[in-house]
């Protein structure tokens, strides 16, 4: 009888390792521009919930020795991961002074052209290839804004060497012409975004892509958006994390002994 | 937990890059025409733990998915092209490029190289050459019998030669520019090569589209400033120390796991 613990107490543990997993990743990525930190949210769940209501009395009679057999496994509950939250606060702004370092201030993520699709960033330190055209530090195109669905090759940003400035509502200036206006994006359910890697954001499979353009954009030439994690912070955790691993290791312990125990008993 | 190790793993060796990188820049704070890099970074792929939708029980289901990252990496290593200081030399061959544009050097096996470190010499032929000996792209040659030689702001290298007053123009030198210049490949020795990345050369004569005008007599410094390293250093150094704390949070958890029996 006492076995039945042991896993809830399990649970508890493989929980505190994948919330490290995630302070592990916020941690690593604390110099990546444009980074936005992970929080995972944990639940309970209880077994109950895998039975029929019509099977299930816990609620229904007074609670006694007999009833507690009619719960027929229903009676366990479990810690659960319940969703990883990425945390879209706005990081520092830091100053670089290269004039293809664009830094959002506020709302919006830049649209990116991959060879997968249209995905989104925040992060703005773009570079020139060698056709001129402006793209990020992995190679893929950065949009400009268009009117309607026109096809991404049509939406590239294409410069001809000339001074860039690029002002602070996005407009690309080459040389003293204004070429393009950089499309800056707002999506209303920031929930269905997930982080694919290489800075990217793409719609969670069964999301609709509900996008709007930024009506008042508010971008910085020349400054880098930092990491938002908060060291301190994620080292709180980090202590956390690891103490409440070792509390569900003694409560392991725990459940061993009273094992132990009974087996000396019956001897 | 084996994860989050290698997570940790893979920020300290990011930190270290980054560090590779500000150390190479301070070592170059008194080169001439150095230009500073910037390592710059990106998170890895994530796991999907749990699908977004997907039911944990009879009448369940996750509202967000759960998705763990597993680091991160160095993205680009991206070279900066701003503008360096002056120092006056008043060394009749140091010329400065006072905005974008290189020099063109012949190497020894060659090839074409581009540099913005103006310290150029004579060889005892009187033709103008780099400090390693590399021949300056157009050949220049000055006569032993010069008595001076003036460089304009647009490339003409004229001389003054035996009695004569009247300056004689010797050479053009023209600047190369490139639509991507931190796409070039540093390859030591103040030299860069072109890539793909850099596109093609566009030669011409200093001031032309955008480029810089020439200044004899002067030269570019290093563009590295130290401040800005230093902080750069500060926090690398700190964000690798983190990553480690990390590591060992991870190790003391597989202790306590491994204490168990």
């Amino acid at each position: 009888m006492s076995t039945k613990g042991v896993y809830t107490a399990l649970s508890g543990a493989i929980a505190q390792s994948q919330r490290l997993d995630t302070i592990a990743n916020n941690l690593a990525n604390v110099n990546t521009p444009g980074f936005k930190k992970d929080q995972q949210i944990f639940q309970e769940y209880l077994t109950a919930n895998e039975k029929p209501s019509e099977v299930i009395q816990v609620p229904k009679i007074v609670a006694s020795v007999e009833s507690f057999y009619d719960m027929q496994g229903g009676d366990k509950s479990y810690v659960d991961s319940a969703g990883t939250y990425t945390d879209f606060s706005q990081g520092g702004l830091k100053s670089t002074g290269n004039p293809l370092d664009v830094a959002i201030d506020g709302k919006g993520f830049f649209e990116i052209a991959t060879p997968q699709g249209i995905r989104m960033t925040r992060v703005g330190t773009f570079s020139l290839d060698g056709n001129g055209q402006l793209v990020t530090k992995d190679g893929f195109p950065v949009l400009k804004s268009a009117e309607g669905n026109s096809d991404p090759a049509e939406r590239v940003i294409k410069l001809t060497g000339n001074q860039v400035q690029i002002s602070d509502k996005g407009e690309v200036f080459d040389g003293d012409q204004m070429i393009a206006k950089l499309s800056l994006v707002e999506v209303t359910n920031k929930d269905s975004l997930q982080k694919i890697g290489q800075n990217l954001y793409n719609f969670k499979t069964g999301f609709p892509p509900e996008l709007s353009n930024v009506a008042a954009p508010s971008l910085k030439q020349g400054f880098v958006e930092t990491s938002n994690v908060n060291i301190v912070q994620e080292m709180t955790e980090m202590i956390q994390t690891t103490r409440l691993f070792e509390s569900a290791q003694k409560a392991i312990n725990a459940y061993d002994s009273m094992n132990e125990k009974m087996l000396t008993l019956i001897k | 937990m084996i994860k989050s190790l290698n997570t940790a793993a893979t920020g300290m060796q990011a930190q270290q890059s980054n560090m590779d990188v500000i150390a190479n820049n301070l070592a170059n704070v008194s080169t001439n025409g150095f230009k500073k890099s910037r390592a710059e970074f990106e998170d890895l792929l994530y796991h999907n733990i749990k699908e977004p939708g997907q039911a944990t029980g009879m009448n369940s289901i996750t509202p967000v998915g759960v998705q763990t990252g597993v680091g991160v990496r160095t993205a680009a290593i991206t070279k900066d092209f701003s503008l360096g200081n002056a120092v006056i030399t008043k060394n009749p061959l140091d010329i400065q490029i006072e905005g974008p544009g290189f020099f063109q050097i012949r190497t020894e096996d060659g090839q074409v190289a581009y540099t913005r470190d103006g310290a150029f010499k004579k060889d005892p032929q009187g033709r103008i050459i780099d400090k390693n000996g590399n021949l300056f792209i157009p050949e220049i040659t000055i006569p032993g019998d010069a008595s001076g030689i003036e460089i304009s702001s647009s490339g003409d290298v004229r001389i003054i030669q035996g009695l004569s007053d009247v300056p004689q123009t010797i050479g053009q030198i023209d600047i190369a520019n490139f639509i991507n210049p931190a796409g070039l490949k540093a390859v030591g020795k103040n030299l860069f090569m072109q890539t793909a990345a850099s596109g093609q050369p566009v030669t011409m004569r200093p001031g032309l589209q955008g480029t810089g005008y020439l200044s004899q007599g002067q030269l570019e410094t290093s563009n590295v400033n130290i401040v800005d390293e230093m902080v750069g250093m500060i926090t690398a150094q700190r964000a690798y120390e983190t990553n480690s704390k990390v590591v060992q949070a991870a190790d003391q958890m597989m202790q306590a796991t491994n204490g168990l029996r």
